[in-house]
């Protein structure tokens, strides 16, 4: 039957899928070490295959060099860190450490190492290999993204070794999120890339190519090891034999013996891979959903809806008053009066149709957003932030207020009688910010203000925000998410990507001075409950003062075939975070 | 030469059906603001992905049925059984300017509010589709005429003179020609494209393609146009014009030139097809016409999303249509002028 539907859509059927049985799989058989963790859930059965589909392609296997979400993915598959993310409860649990002790001065983090852990070839996991991560993340003569995020003003963490299982981190500063961010580092395998740390090809290591011609030289302590990359194609990753978690009858961890995945053309190609029954799940856009659940019966699957997701739409204005090197300035002076005027953001704010867009352009399927955190962020989302209704009475009446008067002919003009016009720049790759954009045209318009619009390839528009400053308002997104210390660089007035008004030498207003004092209070103290109570004030700015007009939040959504089990979805971030809890019944 | 030609295209059923329906094309094109029963930017967010809208005869008058949003996450709306609102013809709608010149506010047909009339049912915002497919025709059949003419013209000009003149301007013409032709077409598009987007503003997108689009095109024309002047200016009656002592610029302007028109009216006939395919091409890449203003091919591309195909929002690919039948109309006329044009290509028989 199912074949069948395959080439009634045309489209090429692939292995795995098929109803032939696969071949029994045997496992290696390694005692479990007695540091094992065990997982509770249900216990479940080994065997089967997890496929998955994925657009596009990793650019390395190497955490030092990777920069990209795909990348990242699949290294997060065999690599293990210290800590345990629960995407779940957003807590952080054991991981590689089954505990750890803070110091008094709350700098001081003694990590106490699982005993009897092996790399995947069987190589014994001790302290040595922690340190040498970390030495290899401080290497100057190895640039990479941890190196910034593991230091604080520049000065790096302290890792001392204490005993064979023992580790000692001491940051420079109290640091918030540092069992999170230290979640987030793989430990890398002393044993395999210390000759290659010594003589300094560390970054060459664990490339593409070395995936491709030697998958079993990418040593981890994950769930998967590395079995075959094929370019293009498909990446399997197979249960590693000397994983550290077991369920509660003793089976060790993962129960799959596979995880496929498939290297697709693009997101469409992804989207459709699953609604025709190929993979196993897909994260699913809001526009896609109600045409994929018609196979739901015969592909058994369900779509779950995850709630709002964690990306942010916002329309903003620039105010940055500095000049290009020619001395003309980056937005016109009477422009530059309207966007750095409260009243006129606020007024904008109230113009926009948010439940219109929500029910036309996403089918229903979203909710307005008022603040720079989507309610997918349970553990930092502040719900008492202000609100700006769609309200074109309250918009004219602000207008007006500050200045602003429509005349005769339906179009507003400022006080000294300038014709309120500006030119708003978005990426045209994607279509649902284009239809946002004519959206908010039309919205415009009803307020009598004349919005030009000017898609541009993502490159340029990112050039224009951040090199060039040439440009009077933009429409994107950002992903939100975690933890408020990844939005330094949005939030503090010195960031980058502080959109409104980038790199400021001295925070332009008081309220970003204001913002740049929350933003580094919560950052030193460790306590919750005070970190919340600054970072809510944040948010509280933010959507007072709307550099940030923010739009609507879609809802996320995520496709799961019926057969798994042990499924637990969470808010934020990957759908089969767990994937070494699942099992499933049938095989494939 | 100019009723001979009319008259013997009116003999070939073909020419004259696709005669027929390019006038009307662009007519509707002209006078697309009257012909649409509003704006292409209003915009109806409760009434997304709006199917066409049926017509019904009711009460002696045509009128438009109504219709109910079932499913908003979907976008499934049904028919209400036995309700209709007429249309009224000649009504007062939005305000646009015919020939963006005169104001004015009377549209064929429109209905009276909340009720909407969509014949071509809606898009992602709401809109109509058999607006922008009108407003859309202006654009995309405009940068065909257009763009043959700027092609026609420089086609003429350098093939003329290279031909006429011959030596070092012949050479020079005939290798800048090779060269363009050389290039692959799509690629110097989109690197033209990059290169030129940045000095013009978005509402020049459309002059910008018809430059590109003539700046590749040109070079077949004049290489053509040189070959039949090579050949021309050996024969007798030119000759003879400069035994009489014409001026050069008399004798390419007044008889070598006009002995081409007719191999160009054909020409130009059967190459506007490819200027409306490029543009839809362009467009379809979100290189070309950009929202919101509307084209054949930016809303072909807009229709792209696999949602499309699988909720079976099939008024969507009206543009399609439009195109396919404006590039065999043109393929026909052309083939049909040829015929008339040139004996020698005649079947006999005919």
């Amino acid at each position: 039957m199912r074949t069948r539907h395959f080439h009634l859509l045309g489209l090429g059927c692939l292995i795995f899928t098929a109803c032939t049985k696969p071949p029994a799989v045997s496992r290696e058989d390694h005692p479990l070490p007695d540091g094992i963790d065990t997982a509770r859930v249900e216990p479940g059965r080994r065997g089967g295959v997890f496929i998955q589909s994925v657009p596009g392609e990793p650019s390395t296997f190497n955490p030092l060099v990777s920069e990209d979400a795909t990348s990242g993915g699949f290294i997060g598959l065999f690599l293990d860190s210290l800590t345990r993310y629960n995407a779940v409860t957003q807590e952080v649990e054991p991981g590689l450490a089954t505990r750890w002790d803070i110091g008094a001065d709350n700098k001081t983090f003694t990590f106490h190492l699982r005993s009897g852990v092996r790399w995947s070839d069987g190589n014994p996991f001790s302290a040595d290999d922690v340190l040498f991560t970390f030495q290899a993340i401080y290497d100057s003569r190895y640039p990479n993204r941890s190196a910034f995020d593991l230091s604080v003003d520049g000065k790096p963490f302290r890792v001392e070794k204490v005993d064979e299982l023992t580790v000692r981190i001491t940051t420079p500063e109290i640091f918030a999120p540092f069992l999170e961010y230290v979640g987030g580092v793989g430990i890398l395998p002393k044993h395999r890339l210390g000759p290659a740390f010594q003589d300094g090809t560390l970054q060459k290591a664990w490339n593409v190519s070395v995936a491709q011609h030697q998958p079993d030289t990418l040593v981890g302590t994950g769930a998967f090891r590395l079995r075959s990359y094929q370019p293009a194609e498909r990446i399997v990753f197979e249960a590693n034999p000397h994983y550290w978690r077991a369920d509660s009858a003793g089976v060790r961890l993962p129960y799959v013996d596979f995880l496929v995945t498939k290297l697709v053309k693009d997101i469409n190609a992804s989207t459709l891979a699953f609604a025709t029954g190929q993979t196993d799940a897909e994260g699913l856009s809001p526009d896609n959903v109600a045409w994929i659940e018609r196979f739901a019966k015969r592909y058994e699957f369900l779509v779950h809806n995850r709630g709002p997701s964690p990306n942010s739409g916002f329309v903003w204005f620039n105010q940055n008053p500095g000049q290009d090197a020619s001395g003309k300035p980056f937005v016109q002076p009477h422009k530059l009066t309207w966007f750095t005027d409260r009243r006129f953001r606020q007024a904008i704010s109230h113009g926009i149709d948010r439940e219109g867009i929500v029910k036309g352009v996403l089918f229903g399927r979203g909710q307005p957003l008022w603040g720079p955190e989507t309610p997918a962020n349970k553990k930092w989302y502040n719900p008492n932030v202000t609100q700006y209704p769609y309200n074109p009475a309250r918009a004219r009446a602000l207008l007006a207020e500050a200045g602003f008067r429509l005349g005769e002919d339906g179009k507003l003009r400022d006080a000294k009688g300038n014709l309120v016009e500006f030119t708003l720049n978005s990426n045209q790759e994607n279509q649902l910010r284009v239809n946002m954009a004519t959206v908010f045209k039309e919205n415009m318009r009803d307020l009598g203000i004349t919005v030009n619009l000017a898609f541009l390839d993502f490159g340029t528009f990112v050039g224009k925000i951040q090199d060039s400053f040439d440009y009077e308002a933009g429409l994107l997104g950002l992903t939100g998410g975690g933890d408020p210390a990844g939005g330094m660089s949005v939030f503090s007035s010195q960031g980058r990507l502080h959109q409104w008004y980038p790199n400021q030498k001295t925070p332009a207003t008081p309220w970003e001075a204001r913002i740049d004092e929350l933003m580094s209070l919560q950052l030193r103290t460790l306590d919750y409950a005070t970190r919340r109570k600054y970072f809510d004030e944040v948010q509280k700015i933010m959507s007072d003062e709307t550099p940030y007009i923010y739009l609507v939040t879609a809802n996320a959504y995520v496709g799961l075939k019926d057969r798994w089990k042990n499924i637990k979805i969470p808010p934020l971030g990957s759908l089969v975070w767990n994937l070494d809890e699942l099992w499933t019944v049938f095989t494939p | 030469m100019g009723a001979d030609l009319i008259q013997s295209l009116l003999r070939r059923p073909a020419g004259l059906v696709s005669a027929i329906l390019l006038l009307l094309l662009y007519g509707a094109a002209l006078f697309a603001p009257f012909l649409a029963p509003t704006v292409p930017s209003a915009q109806d967010l409760q009434r997304t992905y709006h199917p066409p809208t049926a017509l019904v005869w009711q009460d002696g008058r045509l009128c438009v049925r109504l219709y109910r949003l079932v499913d908003p996450s979907t976008a499934t709306y049904q028919p209400i059984a036995g309700q209709a609102t007429p249309l009224r013809w000649f009504s007062e709608g939005p305000a646009y300017r015919l020939f963006g010149l005169i104001p004015a506010k009377t549209h064929l047909f429109t209905v009276e509010a909340p009720a909407v009339v969509y014949l071509l049912g809606s898009d992602a915002t709401g809109r109509d589709v058999f607006t922008r497919l009108l407003y859309g025709a202006g654009i995309s059949l405009g940068i065909g005429l257009v763009g043959v003419f700027l092609t026609s013209l420089l086609g003429l000009t350098i093939g003329g003179l290279a031909g006429y003149l011959g030596g070092w301007a012949d050479s020079l013409a005939m290798r800048l020609t090779e060269f363009l032709m050389a290039v692959p077409g799509l690629y110097l598009l989109l690197a033209l494209r990059a290169a030129l987007s940045s000095r013009f503003p978005s509402d020049a997108t459309f002059l910008l393609i018809v430059v590109i689009l003539s700046a590749l095109g040109w070079a077949g024309t004049a290489r053509v146009v040189r070959g039949l002047v090579l050949s021309l200016r050996e024969r007798p009656f030119i000759l003879a014009a400069n035994i009489l002592g014409q001026r050069p610029t008399v004798i390419l302007f007044r008889h070598l030139l006009p002995n081409t028109f007719s191999y160009l009216v054909v020409a130009a006939t059967l190459s506007v097809p490819g200027y409306i395919l490029g543009e839809a091409a362009l467009s379809f890449l979100g290189l070309g016409i950009q929202e919101p203003s509307s084209s054949w091919g930016l809303m072909l591309g807009q229709a792209q999303d696999i949602k499309i195909f699988m909720l079976n929002f099939w008024w969507l690919l009206t543009p399609g249509a439009a195109i396919i039948l404006t590039v065999i109309a043109f393929n026909l006329l052309g083939d049909a002028l040829r015929d008339a044009v040139d004996p020698r290509f005649r079947l006999p028989g005919r």
